[in-house]
This record gives structure tokens, sequence and C-alpha cells, in this order.
């Protein structure tokens, strides 16, 4: 080695470019190499299995619920509660709910993630093809709803078990709709249209609709598809820029060219919005509801918000909403025993639905819960099961593990069509193609 | 009868200067610079204002339309409400404890990586920069999962040994960098003199470079404990419930399925700030000048 003056030459020559790919390309090789190197877990919608006892009376139980603000200190209770009761020790991890998927599969692929964990039911599909979730059908029989049950299935297994379920659908500012003359909600989509212009009508900065039109939330389109006619998926094909999901798009973006809905709102803004008084009609899941009024000057934001059955386009169609819900899983290691155990208690036992009823204003999902006092007598939730939770169905595209990705290229053809980019036509045949590329 | 002349002669070097030294231009006033600096000012400490304000104001105002400058009612509930979250403060001291040591352990490194890049001709010495500059161009993200899989192979998840190894991998390259800008401005004369005096390597580092690019060092170390201090997803990964930094461990706490608690969220955050902010106000100098006298000289 010696010391040589001043630094060297160091320009971006030729000869350094290619040295420096050549090193770049052996560093992405090394790579690659050391991740091919790395476990990999089976990717499989075979179940692990129900759940054999193995005595083992330690389990984790992971939730976002944990360290959100308005529900860990209840679901911290229940747990320790249950804990106790049943002589186990549960040890309880977090994450936030928008980052959860992620790190739970990540974990359940790196073999650290074990016990309870809680889920949105959407995200069913894509745990299940782990293949290291327990089949839980042996735990069901807390007195469950069908339509419960169903939506914590994947391909007929009962991967989860429900935890609170409902849909997701139009809320409507009663006070709003007093003032703009509208005494009954609006059955048909025509119907809602003049409602929303009347809404308009109101001035002073009234949103008639906070409709999702954003990409993160543009989900909520698949609805309005089905209110139109069109099935979306059909026989396990997707079937989107048929005529009618055409007509549905058209007319979402005639609302929007006549600022009837508005730009770049995604479920917190519409929330954000509602509890300002500033909005005729959103829509969202019954736990909204607490969103709002926390976040609201008017202290009776509560009783104005109204749940309105979403308007069809022919007068005797059947509504339809977005099923939306919580359910627990259990990863299959040890303790998997104990953990389905505890996750059937917190799930269908009274003591801790009603619990997470009174705290979380979350229903529970057995016939004995949905019967109790407290959830028969909270107006809203009635309404809400009824308007709303009572035609819901399961997103079409759950069934895919990708079906993050899926749902993210139909949301942004929507959003094209909707600023001008792309004809309501155009944009669904390109969406068509790219999920159909996504789902083999 | 004799005249004499009341006045003083004028020295012929002074005629000369009158007539050859130019007036002096008015100083513009800095007006520009004045503008500037307070257009970039607003910029930079407008969201600050923003956090305290928001601090400052009750859940239900929020999200007042149209928003104002000062809240319409002030509470402190908001600051109030730290005291019952006592998780924060563990974040804060993880987040300390990691952004520390990272930084710490990468000043030493690059700083005698840096050295021998700058200072020694060697055989493969170019190809090395090169491959440290390389791993610059991978998204962090794709380093995560591999060192996911290392860590959780040798039992090394949720720890802090963990994190500070991860933020490493991305601080070293550019670290390694910076420094060697720096000591590539050192002369060579410097280190010829004082092996002229007798003085071996470990001296020659340690008494002669290292004192001389203290700037430049904690230049470095200050870059690097934000780059520590700042990451949210290898935060989220590789560490536990126990171990999790200010990063995750507010939006764990604060941003919900449902709901996010803003005016909470920016109270803490401007609470747990307020120690870093103090520490970079009193090294403010020294960044100053490790950035502006050859840290970032190619």
């Amino acid at each position: 080695m010696s010391i040589t003056n001043g630094s060297p030459d160091t320009r971006l020559s030729r000869r350094n470019l290619l040295r420096l790919l050549g090193v770049a390309s052996g560093a992405a090789l090394g790579a690659g190499a050391l991740a091919a190197c790395a476990p990999s877990s089976g990717g499989s919608n075979e179940p692990a299995g129900g759940a054999t006892d193995d005595g083992v009376k330690e389990f984790h139980f992971t939730a976002w619920s944990l360290n959100e603000a308005s529900t860990k200190d209840t679901l911290q209770a229940m747990v320790d509660d249950y804990a106790a009761g049943a002589g186990v020790k549960i040890t309880t991890a977090s994450y936030p709910y928008n980052d959860f998927l992620n790190q739970v599969l990540l974990q359940i692929r790196g073999g650290t993630l074990t016990g309870a964990v809680q889920v949105d039911v959407a995200w069913l599909a894509t745990l299940a093809a782990t293949g290291k979730l327990v089949d839980l059908q042996a735990n069901a029989g807390g007195g469950y709803t069908d339509a419960a049950l169903g939506i914590a299935k994947v391909n007929g297994i009962q991967y989860g078990l429900p935890w609170t379920t409902a849909g997701i659908g139009l809320i409507g500012n009663s006070e709003l709709l007093d003032r703009a003359g509208v005494t009954d909600p609006p059955a048909t989509i025509a119907d809602f249209e003049e409602t929303l212009r009347a809404l308009k009508g109101l001035g002073g900065g009234i949103v008639p609709w906070a409709a999702m039109t954003k990409v993160d939330q543009l989900k909520d389109f698949i609805a309005w598809m089905w209110a139109f006619g069109s099935p979306v998926v059909e026989n396990g094909k997707i079937v989107i820029g048929d005529d009618a999901s055409v007509e549905a798009l058209t007319w979402y973006k005639k609302l929007y060219d006549e600022q009837l809905i508005a730009p770049d709102v995604n479920r917190f803004d519409a929330r954000a919005l509602f509890a300002q008084g500033k909005v005729g009609f959103y829509e969202d899941a019954i736990a909204g509801r607490g969103a709002v009024t926390s976040a609201s000057p008017d202290k009776q934001i509560a009783e104005k918000m109204r749940p309105v059955a979403r308007p069809v386009k022919n007068s005797g169609d059947k509504p339809r909403n977005l099923a939306w819900g919580h359910a627990i899983v259990v990863v299959q290691g040890p303790g998997a025993a104990a953990a389905a155990k505890f996750a059937a208690a917190l799930t269908s036992d009274p003591k801790y639905t009603g619990q997470w009823f009174a705290k979380a204003g979350l229903p529970p999902t057995t016939t004995a819960g949905l019967d109790s006092a407290e959830v028969r007598n909270d107006t809203f939730t009635a309404n809400f099961a009824t308007a709303i939770g009572a035609h819901s169905e399961p997103d079409p595209f759950w069934v895919y593990p990708q079906f993050a990705q899926i749902q993210q290229v139909l949301a942004t053809q929507v959003q094209a069509a909707l600023i001008g980019k792309a004809s309501p036509k155009d944009a669904l045949a390109e969406a068509k193609q790219q999920m159909e590329a996504l789902a083999k | 009868m004799t005249v004499t002349s009341t006045t003083r002669p004028i020295p012929a070097q002074d005629r000369r200067s009158a007539r050859t030294t130019p007036r002096r231009p008015r100083r513009p006033r800095p007006v520009a610079a004045a503008v500037t600096v307070a257009l970039i000012g607003v910029f930079a400490l407008g969201p600050v204002y923003w956090l305290l304000v928001t601090a400052l104001t009750p859940d239900s105002d929020a999200f007042a339309f149209p928003p104002r400058l000062w809240p319409r009612r002030i509470t402190l509930e908001h600051f109030a409400n730290l005291a019952e979250n006592p998780a924060l403060l563990r974040y804060l001291t993880n987040s300390v404890i990691v952004s520390l040591t990272t930084a710490l352990l990468t000043v030493i490194v690059s700083a005698y990586t840096a050295y021998s890049f700058a200072k020694f001709r060697y055989r493969g010495r170019r190809s090395l920069m090169y491959l440290i500059l390389a791993s610059q161009m991978f998204p962090q993200a794709l380093l995560l999962i591999t060192l996911y899989l290392v860590f959780s192979a040798y039992g090394l998840l949720n720890t802090y040994l963990a994190l500070i190894l991860s933020f490493s991998t991305f601080t070293l390259p550019l670290c390694v960098w910076m420094l060697k800008g720096f000591f590539d401005a050192i002369p060579d004369e410097l280190i010829e003199a004082a092996k002229v005096d007798g003085a071996g390597q470990g001296a020659i580092i340690h008494r002669i470079l290292l004192p001389v690019s203290l700037p430049g060092l904690i230049a470095t170390g200050l870059f690097a404990f934000i780059r520590g201090w700042n990451d949210f997803i290898f935060a989220l990964t590789l560490a536990g419930p126990d171990k999790q930094t200010l990063p995750p461990g507010l939006v764990n706490t604060y941003l919900g399925e449902f709901q996010a608690a803003w005016p909470d969220l920016m109270a803490a955050s401007l609470v747990v700030s307020l120690p870093v902010v103090i520490g970079f106000i009193i090294l403010q100098r020294y960044l100053v000048a490790g950035l502006t006298s050859g840290a970032v000289k190619g």
C-alpha cells in the first residue's frame, strides 16, 4: 500500500461504469442466492388440519386492536380475564392495521408467528394460501350465524371464527336530508341522483355524497357495479367491462363532473367531513360511527347518522353491499389448541361479545349475541343490520390471495376514468385485462 | 509686508488619492436575501407550527373547515394524555439507544474505511469503493426480507442488535463516501510530517487525522443518527413490541383501522422530538462545518 498525493481519479469513465455495473450485478446475484437459500414455507390452500391438543397452555395473540386507543384497554382486560379463568398464559403483540397483513404474512412464512391472530375477513384467502392456518370447524359450535361463519370460510374450510361482521353501506345525515326536503331515503338510483342534487342546492360547501374517489378505497365501486346489474365475477371469470359495469362507471363519472361527489376523498376524509356536518351521504362500516362521533363538534351527530339501503337500478331489485368483518384465525404451532379455544371464547362467549359491543360498538356474530337487549336496543346497530348488514356479501376478489393487487388495478382504472384519462369502457377493459393476468 | 497662507497645504499623496479613490458604492439592503430566508423558513417551520397548533386543538375542532392558524379553543388534554401512555417512554428509549449506537458504529467503521480509501492505494480499492456505492442502488425494502430471514435464523429478531446492524447496512455506504471526501481534503504533507516525527499509523489516525476531521465525523454521526431515528419499516419488522422505536410505536398507538388520533399524535411527536432538537442545536455548528468544508466533496 502507498500514500499518494491528491485524490485519485474517480471520474465515471466507461471502464468505471462497466466495473460498477459488474459489481452491482454480482451483488444482486448474491442477494438473490441468499434469498433463495432462505427457508421457504409451502404455499398451498391445504389446511394445516384441526388443532390437536398438545397440552401446551401458552400461546400468542396478535391483534391490531390491542394498541388502538379506543379498544386496547377493553381487549387487554378481556384477554387477561380469559387467561386467569382458563389457566393459560397469553403473550400479546400488535402491529398497525395498515401494515398488519404484511407483518403477519412475513412472520408466518418465517415460522415465527403462532397462536391466535385477529384478521380482516378480506385477508383470509391470502393467509390460507400459506398452508399454516388451523381448521377451526371443531370450534365453530358457539352459536354463530350461518352468514357469519360463511364469511370466515375459504374454499369451504372454516379458517376463521367470525368476531364481528356487517357491511359497508350508505350512511346519511338526517339533518341535511331534512333541510333538503328529503323525507324518504332514496330507493332507486334515479331517486338517489335527485337527492344528491337537492343536497347540493343547500350550498355552504356541502358535499352531497363523499363517495370514494381515492384509489385506496375505490373498492366501494364494486357494490355499484352490482347495483347496475354487473356480476363482476361470474363462474370464476372476471366480467368487468360488461355493459352494466360500463354504465355504472359512466354514471359515477357523471356525478363527478356534476360535483355531486368530490375529488380525492377516502374513507378517513369522508368521516372527517361528515363529522363536520359537511356531507349528505358517505359509505362506511358500522364501526365508523365511533370515529365520526369522537371527531365531531356536534354532540348530536350520532343521532343524525342514518343507515340507508343502497339504491337499486330498478324498483324491486335487491340491494347488495360489500361485506366487512373481523375474524380470529389460529396459526399452527405449539399451543394451537389452547389458542383455538381462546378464539372461540372471545368470539362467542356472551361475556366477551357483550363487552366488545359496549366498548367498541362492534356487533357480535352469534344468534344469542345479536338477540341481546344491548344490541337490539341500539337503534343505529339495528338499522344498520336491517338496511346494510342483511344485504352484504363477500367481495368477489377475496378468493384470490392477490386480491389487494387486483383491487388496486380496478381502483386505478376507475380513477383514470373519473379524471378523464380514459373513457369508462376503455378503463374497465384495461382493468379486466390486468386483473385477469393477476388472477392466473 | 508678508502674506502668509492660512490654509494647510494638501500633501501630494492626498491630492493623488483624492483624484483616484473611487466613491464607495452604497451597500444594497439585503431585502432579497431576507425574503428568501423568510420563505424557506415558512416551508421549513410551517409544518412544525401546524404540529403545535393541532396538538393544542380539541379533537372536535381538528378538522374544522376553514382551518384556523390559531385554534379557537386551546386544550392541553393531548399532552396530558401522554402520561397515560407509558409505552411512549419505552419507544423513545429504544430509539435513542438504537440510533446512538448506530451512529457510533457507523462513524467508527466508516472512518477507518474512508481513511483506507482516501490515503492508501492497493489492488481492489476501487472495486471495493464501487461495491460499497452499489449497495445504495438497492431499495431498502429489498434488503428487509433477506435480513429478516437471516436474523431469524440466528435468533436475532426482536433485539437491539438486529436494528443496529440493519440500520448500519444503509448508513455505512454513504457515510464512508462522506468521510472519504473529507479525508481527501487533508493534505498528505500532514501525514508525511507526522511520519518524519516518528508517528506510526495508529498515531497518525488517532492523533492527527481524526481530531482534524472532527466536524466531518460529527456530521457523519448526525446523518447516521437521523437515518436510524426516522426509519419505520425495518423497526416495525425486525423489532418486537419491547424493542419498537418511535416511528412504528407512534403509528401503532395513534393510527388505527377506523380513526387516527391526530392531535394526540402531534402532541406525542412534539414532546419526543424535543431531546433530539436540543441535541442538534448544540451540535449544529459541527454539522454545518462538516457539510460545507469537505464532507460532501466527491
